[in-house]
């Protein structure tokens, strides 16, 4: 086995040494120009990607120049079993990505962490594994893919797409990529036998059926996404359509903010309606700032946002630093460490990762402002010092800032609150003027508007952010009104129309109830949910159940007719028949793939 | 199926969709001595070979290699089998030294002697890269790298296709002085007679999966005359010609080449108007190929 890594190594040598240098030349350069461990998730996303694809390159090229059936003989006919003889290659070329992509990245680190005041956090350090575990990921799946050829290929499929689209961060995101890769190291494991092509048996065909089924899946939804792209270019999409469906959700999101206020309004019984209309009508609505994007969550390997703002007084940039949950700064004039800063006079570490929130309209004194957790912070230039400002109730998180009128707004998971005044001075903590509990959940809240009226305010809820699938809410206007007495009325409340047909919007999971609750699963593993992610959903129509119960059976009796003419044994039968009839569509789809019919002599 | 043998099945069957490339082939190759096997392209002998060593799944039949089902194979069975192919591969980044001792590492039975014998009728340095050894070095290489292995039954799949005279020579020289059977069986797929009729003490005939002949190369000749007719007419209908192989009318003469016929072919000739007829033996390399050609596929209207 050794001689076998020594001799991969040797191969690839030049490759490899050649990669490396650019690799690093190309952080190192970047890493003058901008922060690369401060990237948002997308740039990070983009690394991945490419270092991904450099692995998947190198198992397609070693696989492929082996698979060729002489070169294949040469290599496993010899007195080694053929896992050590797997795993002398499959080594060879993880050390290769350990050099080319872990390697580059390590010392651009190091360079970092030695020569620059920028934040090097312990998350920072574990970038490099993860991509190389992306890497090696690519690398397994490819040469999987060219053992098997291109017809199992498609067991690959759903672990790789499982990456970008986990919810998993930090550490747990690390977990997801070992397990990705040692699913796809089994894999690779059974297809690297003398004839990689034969139905495997046992354990191992077990593995790829409940691959080829979440590939099979996977293709069906590619396909859906197809079928999305024509409906999209014919023009009756209801979402692209040039006017969209009247009373539907769509409709509602293309009016501009007074408009969605009134459209709030109408049909209201409320005796005060006619009169708020006008109010409306002269107001100049305030929206807040949405969709919320995701918080920042300690020791999140990329950043949800960015963590870090400058003062443009001394141009001193501050970086969070998830480490010791405080900021640090250097001066963009010359990268020299500036200091560093944490809750207050005393320099407390803040309970939660934070990030800077851009509130329009409202900086005239342009201090920063800052949340982290339920607290508002605000960085005052003058003092270089950071105050709570605003507290929400425990538990809860801030999501979004705003200014209506004179007064500031504050969006948490839960509630809206609004707080006297809009430059919120240094000082003690805000009090709430008014808490107003959300008519929906955070997640499915699509646009708030906000009026100020002589004694209160008035709110325009639309909640249908996710109502084009299963996950959303009926969608829904609400429309609220404050008195300075405390009372907080509902003025109108109104269902809105879905826009898109149930068969659209379930279409994830009426195809295969079972396998959608399996990805759903694999999505949220190692992830907890987010505060912002929760939503309401709407009861899933009866038609959709029925549809997915008929599939199922549909499929488990093609099974049954399908099999009856294959050489597989009756408990290997029984099992592809269950597991048509669980996995649906999708599983049929494996099976034709998997199992070829019997050869009739 | 039983020992003392090297190679065995039985109904040994292979499909590719449609097409039957093994057709229930019964084989039994006893250990010892060189056996050629022979055959068209397309007879059967790389489906063969692959499944023998475990490479592909038979449609349906047994086969053995060694004694083991050729389907669970272990590593120490392996390591009892030589393979050489007609692309002597091997990892061209290497050079011969790293090779050479990757092998020895990997084979407990390793032959150093026996290595540097064959090795010695080549032109190879240590150093040399094996991406720059010649075709016919390679070949050498390869074929020492084998028989110092000093496995039980050495397969030779095609082992000089490609190699120049000089090289050919020099391989089958290297091959027969290495005293090989002294401890080892040879399969010897070839299609080049001379070579089969200088090392085979045993010839095995594939065509369309089947197994044609098995016989020592001169006994496989002996059964294959060539008659020369004198016969002023047209002559006999090829469909009444027993045993016919191959006709031929050359200045005025019919050349048969016929099957294991006997003197009384000459009277066959005779009664069919032949005023003279003369029996000629034929080398091997034309009855092997007569006796492929027969069966060969023709367009229907032919």
């Amino acid at each position: 086995m050794w001689d076998l890594f020594k001799s991969e190594a040797l191969r690839f040598r030049g490759w490899t040494a050649a990669l490396a240098g650019v690799n690093l030349m190309a952080l190192a350069f970047a890493t003058r120009v901008e922060d690369l461990a401060q990237q948002r998730i997308f740039v990070h996303t983009a690394f991945a990607v490419l270092y991904a694809g450099l692995g998947g390159l190198l198992g397609l090229y070693q696989m492929g120049s082996y698979r060729r059936s002489s070169q294949w003989l040469h290599l496993l006919h010899r007195p080694l079993p053929r896992t050590r003889i797997a795993g002398a290659l499959c080594l060879a070329g993880v050390i290769q990505l350990v050099v080319v992509v872990a390697l580059p990245m390590v010392l651009v680190a190091i360079l970092q962490e030695t020569t620059t005041a920028r934040v090097v956090d312990l998350r920072h350090w574990m970038l490099p594994v993860s991509a190389l575990l992306v890497a090696a990921c690519g690398y397994v799946a490819t040469a999987f893919c060219t053992l098997r050829g291109p017809l199992h290929a498609i067991a690959a499929l759903p672990l790789l797409w499982w990456l970008p689209f986990s919810n998993a961060y930090g550490f747990g995101m690390l977990a997801v990529e070992l397990l990705v890769l040692g699913w796809l190291v089994l894999l690779l494991l059974d297809a690297f036998r003398p004839d990689p092509a034969a139905r495997p048996r046992g354990a191992g065909a077990v593995v790829l059926a409940l691959s080829l089924q979440m590939g099979a899946y996977a293709l069906v939804m590619l396909l859906f996404v197809g079928l999305e792209m024509i409906w999209i270019a014919q023009g009756s999409q209801p979402g692209n359509t040039a006017t969209p469906p009247a009373g539907g959700h769509n409709e509602v999101a293309k009016l501009d903010p007074r408009g969605r206020m009134l459209a709030a309004l109408a049909g209201s019984q409320h005796p005060e309606a006619a009169l708020l209309r006008e109010q409306i009508e002269h107001a100049d609505p305030e929206s807040m700032p949405l969709p919320l994007p995701a918080l920042p969550q300690r020791h999140e390997l990329s950043n949800f946002r960015l963590a870090e703002f400058n003062d443009s007084r001394r141009h001193v940039r501050w970086v969070f630093s998830h480490d010791d949950m405080r900021l640090h700064g250097y001066r963009l004039t010359d990268g020299i460490r500036h200091g560093m800063l944490g809750v207050g006079e005393a320099q407390s570490a803040f309970p939660s990762p934070v990030a800077p929130v851009w509130v329009r309209r409202v900086s005239l004194d342009e201090d920063p402002w800052l949340t982290s957790g339920d607290t508002l912070y605000k960085f005052a230039m003058e003092t270089q010092q950071v105050m709570p400002r605003i507290r929400v109730e425990p538990g809860e998180v801030v999501a979004a800032v705003g200014v209506v009128g004179q007064s500031t707004a504050v969006i948490s998971d839960q509630a809206l609150y609004f707080y006297r005044g809009k430059r919120l001075e240094p000082g003690e903590l805000l009090t709430a003027r008014i808490r107003i509990p959300m008519p929906g959940k955070v997640g499915d809240l699509r646009s708030l508007e906000l009026v100020e009226l002589a004694d209160g305010y008035l709110a325009a809820f639309v909640y249908s952010a996710r109502s084009g699938g299963p996950t959303g809410t009926v969608p829904f206007l609400a429309l609220l009104r404050t008195h300075d007495d405390g009372r907080i009325e509902t003025i109108n409340r109104r269902a809105l129309r879905f826009d898109y047909p149930a068969l659209y919007r379930y279409r994830a999971w009426w195809i295969s109830p079972a396998l959608h609750a399996v990805r759903e699963t694999a999505r949220n593993l190692f992830a907890p949910p987010l505060p912002l992610d929760a939503t309401d959903p709407a009861p899933m129509p009866q038609g959709m159940r029925i549809l997915a119960a008929m599939l199922a059976l549909l499929s488990l009796a093609i099974a049954a007719w399908r099999t009856s003419a294959t050489a597989l044994s009756l408990r290997a039968r029984l099992m592809w028949i269950t597991g048509c009839g669980l996995g649906g569509l999708p599983a049929l789809l494996s099976l034709w793939l998997m199992v070829p019919p019997r050869v009739r002599g | 199926m039983e020992g003392d043998y090297v190679i065995e099945t039985r109904a040994l069957t292979r499909r590719y969709g449609r097409k039957l490339a093994l057709d229930e082939l019964d084989l039994a190759i006893p250990c010892g001595s060189i056996h050629a096997i022979v055959g068209a392209n397309g007879a059967g002998k790389s489906t063969l070979f692959r499944i023998l060593l475990g490479f592909l799944a038979p449609t349906s039949g047994e086969s053995r290699i060694l004694g083991r089902d050729s389907q669970h194979l272990t590593p120490a069975d392996r390591g009892r089998i030589g393979f050489v192919n007609e692309e002597h591969t091997l990892p061209r980044w290497m050079r011969v030294s790293q090779v050479t001792a990757m092998q020895r590492r990997q084979y407990l039975r390793w032959n150093q002697q026996l290595f540097n014998e064959v090795i010695g009728h080549y032109h190879v340095l240590p150093e040399q890269k094996v991406g720059a050894l010649s075709r016919g070095e390679r070949a050498g290489f390869n074929l020492a790298l084998a028989l110092a292995q000093s496995p039980e039954l050495l397969v030779l799949d095609e082992p000089t296709l490609g190699l120049d005279v000089v090289a050919r020579r020099a391989f089958l020289e290297s091959l027969l002085y290495s005293n090989v059977t002294d401890h080892c069986t040879v399969i010897y797929c070839s299609h080049q007679m001379e070579e089969v009729e200088r090392v085979a003490d045993n010839l095995i005939i594939l065509e369309r999966g089947q197994v044609k002949n098995i016989s020592a190369p001169d006994d496989f000749r002996a059964r294959v005359t060539h008659w020369v007719a004198d016969v002023p007419f047209k002559g006999p209908d090829p469909r009444t010609v027993p045993g016919l192989l191959e006709v031929q009318r050359l200045d005025g003469l019919h050349h048969y080449l016929v099957l294991d016929q006997t003197a009384d072919f000459e009277t066959f000739l005779r009664a069919s108007g032949a005023r003279d007829v003369q029996c000629m033996p034929v080398s091997l390399d034309r009855a092997v190929n007569a006796f492929l050609a027969k069966n060969h596929a023709a367009p229907v209207a032919a």
